[in-house]
């Protein structure tokens, strides 16, 4: 008994100083990283929308079953003139073939596509995985939300050759998520008016 | 191979059954298909055939030469394979897709596990699910199937779905894209397509009109001058699997022959028949007893039925297990057809069930006489 | 000398894919490119050489009863030190191999030469096994994706080596892909091996 006793208290003592290292490790360096993350989600949205300031709104959504309760989007203004809207910015998730395909997504005032990225996917490499190239992003510029849909399904988004199910995903996250901002978007609009000009 | 007929204790008979006067056999039942896949796609659908056919041969004598084990190509059941394999692509398909699907049926289906008799899956459908993983779209996509249905009998239907004009006769203008579906895909993908909502809501503007198009063709799906269709084969699909008339000619003689057994066949395709009955419709249809119909007509299922989960190394030995194994098959079809991501489950069915099959053996063997149950 | 042998040996003569055949998770899973091979590779040499001297050198302090507990918790805390010190001070890097560090975890080569190798070596000689082990594997790992990614996608580390009519056969950067790739290069090697 004593002696296993003293090996638990052995297991013990290296998981208490494995812990310790970890805390400390952590402690100085989420601080950075989390300000890493910051810089790299501005740089991504500038890419999308450049010369532009970003305000974030937060929606509040009614309560779902499978649905968050509150989503973010960010209004793009321009940098030399803060009341001219150059459009939004969106985040969108869905589950793809194999994760979660997280994508931001550019529109202007129309609400047409200006550009988007995936920024988060785990997807099959070489196939679903192409999702975060220039030429995947490439397909969607231009289109309007009402044409939001792949090829298979009637729309105007090319599916990628084998990976249909990653490209549903992306296009319809985007559009499910274009369809809740332009509510709030217009409910905005009517109630503020000066916003429009 | 030959000992492996034998399950039960002595005494046993000899008939003349062997290897080559089953294989070769089998190859005839095939030829009825393939004089209808020359009539509806023409002379290409005979070549992709003997491609398929002389690639998994030569895969065959390469691989035993470099075993050194005796060369079996005359006992046709590589050729068989190649031409099985064949039957399961599109006439329209590249001449090099029999030739690699063949050489990989052969070599990683077949000769990696010792060659005939110790292949644990079909050969030729572990080629068929190569061909699909590796180039999808010339496996699936639309209009490779269509493209060469010129001939003056197919010009009759869009895609033997018969009454089309009479739904609607400007499908064309109203609805482009139930026109598109229904003239460029399989019956089946047909089918599928109609069951997923986020197609139908979009067909048009007007909800209503979504609901009656998607329902009027689905019905047309399995309405008798379709189900004609689909029997003589005047359909889009694969080279060997579209004609029904053929396939049971094919069936028939090996029945007659006593090649085949009926447990199997008529298990299977009467699994898929009783679940389609109650499972198959879409929202507003209701129950008919023409679908059904539908679902053992279209797609690869008499081909897959009769020609290929019979194959005797990849299916159970006992009369039970073979029950056991065919209402396997039939569940895994109309789950992958109603449910799964593929239009047809045909071929990974019993793929599926070839797997399984170990499993049926050992729970399903009669105990020898006098011995003791653990 | 010693230290030169136990340097080469991981390489060839007991390479830890082909023949200890460890850690197949990784090698499956990340061989559908090069470049993920490579940065597979060097993540996980980078961290079996610090573990196996890390072991080599708490080997006198541990009890034998509960070694193997204790090299997990040794292995799990050093890979997410590494972790989280590159997310922080070489993001650049981070982004690139990332995504391997925490399936390094899983890398049983990492278990598999602290128990082997490193619990039983001195710290020198440990390192040297650790530098060995890890070359054999990126090495090998680069081999397998040569394969996957030529045949799946005509490219090789992103450039395009056969024409861009090339049909690309998909089945290669597929998981079945990987099985079958690895299976034909254990067969090719088993075979040369008995030749010899």
């Amino acid at each position: 008994m004593k002696f296993y006793l003293k090996l638990g208290f052995i297991l013990l003592a290296f998981c208490v100083v494995a812990t310790a290292i970890l805390a400390y490790v952590n402690s100085v360096t989420k601080p950075r990283i989390d300000e890493l993350k910051r810089v790299a989600a501005q740089e991504a949205m500038a890419k999308l929308i450049p010369n532009a300031e970003f305000s974030d709104v937060v929606i509040h959504l009614p309560e779902g079953a499978s649905t968050p309760d509150s989503l973010v989007y960010y209004i793009a203004t321009a940098k030399a003139d803060s009341t001219k809207i150059l459009g939004y910015i969106l985040s969108a998730e869905k589950h793809g073939y194999s994760s979660n395909v997280k994508t931001m997504a550019a529109i202007d005032t129309e609400f047409k596509l200006i550009n988007i990225k995936v920024i988060e996917q785990a997807e099959t490499p070489g196939l679903g995985a192409n999702c975060s190239s220039d030429s995947f992003a490439e397909r969607f510029k231009g289109l309007l939300p009402e044409k939001l849909l792949v090829d298979k399904d009637g729309g105007e988004v090319k599916a990628m050759t084998g990976a249909t199910i990653t490209t549903r995903a992306v296009t319809n996250s985007i559009r499910e998520t274009i369809a809740i901002i332009r509510k709030d978007i217009e409910s905005r609009a009517n109630t503020l008016p000066e916003v429009e000009a | 191979m030959k000992d492996k007929f034998i399950v039960s204790p002595a005494p046993h008979l000899h008939d003349r059954t062997s290897i080559p006067n089953v294989m070769w056999n089998v190859v005839i039942a095939l030829l009825p298909a393939l004089v209808f896949a020359v009539y509806y796609w023409g002379w290409r659908s005979l070549w992709l055939t003997l491609l398929g056919a002389l690639s998994a041969v030569l895969t065959e004598a390469l691989i035993q030469k470099l075993r050194k084990v005796p060369i079996t190509i005359s006992d046709g059941s590589a050729f068989l394979t190649g031409m099985l394999l064949s039957y399961n692509i599109s006439a329209n398909s590249p001449w090099w897709l029999p030739v690699l699907g063949a050489a990989f049926a052969i070599a990683v289906g077949k000769q990696v596990f010792g060659g005939l008799g110790n292949n644990p899956v079909n050969p030729a459908l572990l080629g068929r699910a190569f061909l699909l993983a590796s180039w999808p779209s010339l496996m699936t996509s639309g209009d490779t199937w269509i493209k060469t249905l010129s001939r003056p009998f197919s010009q009759a239907s869009i895609n033997g779905i018969s009454n089309l004009d009479l739904i609607h006769q400007n499908l064309q203008t109203v609805a482009p894209k139930a026109y598109d579906l229904v003239t460029s895909a399989t019956p089946l993908k047909v089918a599928q397509t109609l069951r997923d909502s986020s197609f139908v809501n979009t067909i048009t503007s007007s909800d209503s009109l979504n609901s009656v198009i998607s329902n009027n063709i689905f019905t047309s799906l399995f309405d008798l001058g379709t189900l004609q269709q689909l029997f003589w084969g005047n359909v889009g699909g694969c080279i060997g699997e579209v004609s029904v008339f053929a396939l049971l000619l094919g069936a028939a003689y090996l029945l007659w022959k006593n090649i085949i057994e009926w447990r199997i066949p008529l298990f299977y395709i009467g699994t898929v028949f009783v679940l389609t009955f109650f499972l198959g419709g879409i929202k507003g249809t209701g129950y008919s007893l023409m679908l059904p119909f539908f679902h053992i007509f279209a797609g690869g299922l008499m081909l897959g039925a009769f020609f290929m989960a019979t194959d005797y190394t990849t299916s159970p030995l006992t009369k039970k297990g073979r029950v056991i194994y065919a209402i396997g098959c039939g569940l895994m079809t109309v789950i992958i057809r109603l449910w799964g991501g593929y239009p047809e489950g045909v071929s990974y069915s019993i793929l599926f069930m070839n797997v399984m099959t170990p499993l049926i053996d050992k729970i399903t063997m009669p105990k020898a006489f006098g011995r003791i149950k653990k | 000398m010693s230290f030169f042998k136990e340097l080469t040996k991981g390489i060839i003569k007991e390479n830890p894919t082909f023949v200890i055949v460890l850690g197949m998770c990784p090698t499956l899973a990340t061989t559908t490119s090069v470049k993920n091979a490579i940065g597979m590779g060097i993540a996980a040499t980078f961290v079996l050489i610090c573990s196996n001297i890390m072991i080599s050198l708490i080997k006198n302090i541990t009890p034998d009863k509960i070694r193997i507990p204790v090299y997990v918790v040794v292995i799990a805390a050093f890979v997410s030190v590494v972790d989280m010190a590159m997310a922080a001070y070489l993001p650049d890097l981070h982004k690139s191999l990332g995504l391997f560090i925490p399936l390094i975890v899983v890398n049983c080569i990492i278990l598999g030469r602290a128990e082997a190798f490193a619990n039983k070596n001195n710290v020198l000689n440990s390192m040297a096994d650790g530098i060995g082990m890890g070359l054999g594997f990126t090495l090998s790992l680069s081999v397998v994706a040569t394969i996957r990614e030529l045949l799946g996608n005509g490219t090789w580390l992103d450039m395009r080596i056969l024409p861009q009519s090339y049909n690309p056969m998909l089945i290669a950067i597929l998981a079945p892909g990987a099985f079958f790739t690895l299976g034909f290069l254990m067969a090719a090697i088993n075979m040369l091996k008995e030749k010899r």
